[in-house]
């Protein structure tokens, strides 16, 4: 399993645990939650003094993607004719490895020696980097969230925010230590003389670089172009500067016509950062014409399935409806409990609870589907709709199915429906439970220590039930 | 069997649809009659709009009457930055009178050293403040990109409402996409340090929008 070879999402339960314990992280979270949930509350006021209906909009938009999803091949081939016809080359790659070789062979039949990238997650996916690095090419991430992540030697640990687990110490020392010079004492008034250092460094990179590597927000089937958005103007450079254009994307990405592009616009970045608009969205098309100054001489599409392809038709085409803006994590309770990096896989969030499963294989994660508190608060903001949480509560069925839980849990769900099957015997038992849980109450009405599993009161007490059950009620009810 | 038709394959396995010319047809058909999605309600008065939403992502917005007043004002604006009265220019804007203000332009590709890049647009987006530029022989991409200032020409004839609109006129006048479109709001930024906004990320770190014609 290559896919599944680099995800530790098995080990959620011990990395949940160490990030709930790691002080900085939660500080960081804390801080960081109301900022993301405000900013995209403003952007929804933004649309409505505008005089949209928000429900319409998201409506608008689900029914765009539905229809990519509903007929993928068809809108696979118009995209690569056009992209085709454009002058652009288009390519393809089943999974993870395939795409790091394509990139590697572009590279170095093209002479490169660096590449700049603008942040691509399905380059994660690859472990493109490790690749690139050992066939003696170097990659240089600039983004700066996914600056300072590579700096670390990181992975990315929010979609959008990269380096959002990050203090400005850390980034401080990683700095230094890069750049060479001694660290200093700083604080948030500093934070625009650090990204002013890092624009200068990576100025240089953008101008020596050959290759440019990029990720696709959308491909647009009309015209074969690759649509890109970003606030640092890095996309634009990685796609401007160097000879050579590689964007990375799934298949999923197609939207049919611009029109569709500019409702999908209206709320990728609100969704997203709050933004009415990012700083820039660039519409790519083609190579550099002959009487061009700049721009890319070469530019090659990579179409990437790495299981996306199996969710077609399947019980989770509605995954593949994702935009990738971030809204799911940004809103998710379990998320800013733990982090990205508790996840253990490239997506976190509800949006990585569900495609990491789908991706490296059911068995391979089964924590994630679970790590959910099913408030369903990720599938209100969702801009195109994905019942996010009936997605984990079908894989959790699947794990079932499939004889993937605990023994312990079957036989406890199996006794369960046994007793729920036999209501006289129900209701007795469920009599007997509540005396039990009263019985066991002190003198406060509090349950200190619960006899059966003593672990759900280590941290918190139990509030016992207040009286008769309810069959009890009803039946006193009747007979009154 | 090839990449391709592997994941083709896929797809069409999982979705079990038949009827691969129907679909087809239906596909291009959609493509012909684009349809459009909830359109914003907006005031008439589009610079308004536009000047408005510009300020708010950080540019500055001066209004002039006409194209023959660009060159002064740009020289006063870069005399007010403590900028040198030099800069990188795209073509469409190359035929002002550029020696009479003082400032000396060079039209072609930005380099690293460019202080200042003065360009066009394509036309600009009321809804969102937006500019929209198209990278060609006469307006390199570099241009709007590499300077730490970019101060760009609006006529107030080309705005428009929205970016549908924006793609009509597009379609209208080229008929194609050129290699990049590229939509500009405001200077670069970036939030990446402990989600604080920095203005001037790796794009230009002041964007100044000289408005041009009527209703000022």
């Amino acid at each position: 399993m290559s896919i599944a070879g680099h995800s530790q999402a098995m080990f959620f339960q011990a990395r949940a645990t160490a990030q709930v314990r790691n002080a900085g992280l939660q500080k960081t979270l804390k801080k960081v939650r109301p900022l993301f949930v405000a900013k995209r509350a403003k952007g929804v006021v933004g649309l409505v003094e505008d005089g949209f209906d928000i429900e319409e909009l998201r409506g608008a938009c689900a029914a765009i993607r539905r229809r990519v999803v509903d007929d993928l091949d068809v809108w696979l081939e118009i995209f690569e004719e056009r992209a085709s016809a454009s002058g652009a080359e288009v390519l393809w790659a089943r999974d993870g490895g395939e795409v790091a070789r394509l990139v590697v062979d572009i590279a170095q039949r093209h002479g490169v020696t660096k590449a700049v990238k603008s942040k691509s997650m399905l380059s994660e996916e690859a472990r493109l980097n490790e690749a690139l690095s050992a066939a003696g090419i170097c990659p240089v991430e600039t983004d700066l969230g996914e600056y300072i992540v590579q700096l670390a030697g990181e992975t990315p640990s929010h979609i959008i925010a990269p380096a959002v687990h990050k203090t400005i110490g850390e980034v401080e020392s990683l700095f230094a230590e890069a750049h060479q010079r001694p660290l200093q004492e700083r604080s948030s008034a500093d934070i625009p003389a650090m990204a002013a250092e890092a624009r200068a460094v990576l100025r240089q990179h953008f101008l020596s670089a050959e290759m440019g590597i990029s990720g696709a927000n959308f491909l647009i089937a009309e015209s074969g172009s690759a649509a890109l958005v970003t606030n640092e103007g890095n996309g634009r450079m990685v796609t401007t500067m160097p000879r050579v254009h590689v964007v990375i994307t799934g298949i999923e990405k197609i939207v049919p016509t611009l029109e569709d592009f500019s409702t999908l616009m209206r709320l990728l970045p609100r969704s997203a950062t709050g933004q009415s608009i990012s700083n820039y969205v660039s519409l790519l098309t083609g190579a550099r014409g002959a009487n061009e100054s700049d721009g890319p001489e070469k530019t090659v599409f990579i179409l990437v399935d790495n299981g996306r392809a199996a969710l077609a038709g399947s019980d989770f085409a509605e995954m593949l409806r994702c935009i990738r803006c971030g809204a799911c994590m940004n809103h998710c309770p379990v998320y800013f409990s733990l982090g990205g990096h508790a996840y253990g896989w490239v997506y976190p969030g509800p949006m990585g609870s569900v495609l990491t499963p789908l991706y490296t294989g059911v068995e391979n994660a089964l924590d994630l589907p679970h790590a959910s508190t099913g408030c369903n608060q990720c599938g209100s903001v969702c801009p195109v709709n994905i019942p996010l949480p009936a997605l984990m509560h079908r894989l959790r069925e699947i794990q079932n199915e499939r004889g993937l839980r605990p023994w312990g849990e079957r036989l406890a769900l199996r006794a369960w429906a046994w007793l729920a099957g036999r209501p006289g015997l129900y209701r007795w038992v469920s009599r007997r439970i509540a005396r039990y849980l009263r019985w066991l109450a002190d003198d406060s009405g509090r349950i200190r220590v619960f006899g059966l599993a003593p672990g759900w009161t280590e941290g918190r007490d139990l509030t016992p039930p207040p009286g008769p059950t309810f069959h009890e009620l009803y039946a006193a009810r009747k007979r009154a | 069997m090839s990449a391709r038709e592997e994941i083709l394959q896929r797809v069409r396995g999982g979705l079990g649809k038949g009827d691969l010319a129907g679909r087809r047809a239906a596909a291009e058909s959609l493509v012909r009659n684009p349809v459009h999605g909830p359109q914003p309600r907006l005031d008439a008065d589009l610079t308004r709009r536009f000047a408005s939403k510009a300020r708010y992502l950080a540019s500055s917005v001066e209004h002039v009457d006409c194209l023959a007043q660009v060159p002064t004002a740009v020289a006063r604006y870069l005399a007010d930055q403590g900028l040198p009265l030099l800069a990188v220019a795209t073509g469409d804007v190359a035929g002002f009178d550029w020696p009479g203000s003082g400032v000396e332009i060079a039209v072609r590709v930005a380099v690293d050293a460019d202080k200042t890049g003065i360009s066009g647009c394509f036309c600009a987006i009321a809804e969102t403040g937006t500019l929209m530029l198209l990278a060609g022989p006469q307006t390199p991409g570099s241009v709007s990109l590499l300077p730490e200032t970019h101060i760009a020409i609006v006529p107030v004839g080309r705005i428009v409402a929205t970016m549908e609109d924006a793609f009509a006129l597009l379609r209208a006048e080229h008929g194609k996409l050129p290699r990049a479109v590229n939509f500009i709001s405001g200077p670069s930024r970036t939030g990446d340090i402990e989600q604080t906004i920095v203005l001037g990320a790796h794009g230009p770190c002041r964007v100044h929008l000289i408005l041009v014609g009527e209703n000022s």
